[in-house]
């Protein structure tokens, strides 16, 4: 079964939020503080704003779908 | 030698890793977009197919009508289960235009949140990529290292 596309947006968001912990063990300079703050951050954030939306939007095509089927 | 480069390849992790977030969220809006333009034609086709029977029912139960009119009042004609049938399909007809409705709504306000997701993994990621290339390159460069780095 596949999995929805929110869903799955999800886990690739977890991937790199995983890849950026890894990645900040052992990148700690002032560069590697600015990146984060100025270009990760953000990415990660308007990331999750899309997910939340686009799981509302797919919760609403099940629903419409189930509640005018036969 | 690990620990001096450790910070290189930590970073050659993260590089990677962004451009594999790019395309698999490229994917993920795709997938998004093909979903909302399915349930679009099956509630076209739901509400296509609804108005064909209710169509149907209003002519049966017209043609009832007429029957009940002419029939002897000793022996009436019942039109009663076409008048259900046709508000039956009536109300369902409207519940889906309802839901057609409420999905163009909910899909206009998502299209400018998409826009802009849409926009950061086109043009802001592989900034980011290539970023972290320089900044992969000028450590490499600082430490005498050379290695590649795989490109966005």
């Amino acid at each position: 079964m596949t999995a929805r596309p929110d869903q799955d947006g999800d886990q690739q968001l977890r991937l790199l939020g995983d890849a950026w912990d890894k990645a900040a063990e052992h990148w700690r300079d002032g560069p590697a503080h600015q990146f984060g703050t100025a270009q990760l951050t953000p990415l990660l954030q308007e990331s999750r704003g899309y997910l939340e939306a686009l799981r509302t939007l797919m919760d609403l095509l099940e629903t419409a779908e189930r509640e005018t089927e036969g | 030698m690990t620990g001096i480069y450790a910070d290189i390849d930590a970073l050659r992790g993260l590089h990677d890793a962004l451009v594999r977030y790019r395309h698999a969220q490229r994917d993920v809006t795709a997938r998004g977009e093909d979903q909302l333009t399915a349930t679009r034609s099956s509630l076209a086709a739901r509400a296509s197919r609804l108005r064909a029977q209710l169509e149907l029912a209003q002519a049966e139960n017209t043609a009832c009508q007429e029957r009940a009119a002419q029939a002897d009042p000793d022996d009436p004609v019942d039109c009663s289960g076409y008048a259900r049938a046709m508000q039956q399909d009536s109300e369902r007809l409207e519940q889906v235009r309802l839901w057609q409705q409420r999905i163009d709504a909910e899909a206009g306000e998502f299209s400018g949140i998409a826009g802009r997701f849409a926009d950061l993994l086109e043009n802001d990621l592989p900034r980011m990529e290539e970023h972290l290339v320089a900044i992969i390159a000028s450590l490499e460069a600082a430490r005498r290292v050379r290695a590649p780095v795989s490109g966005p």
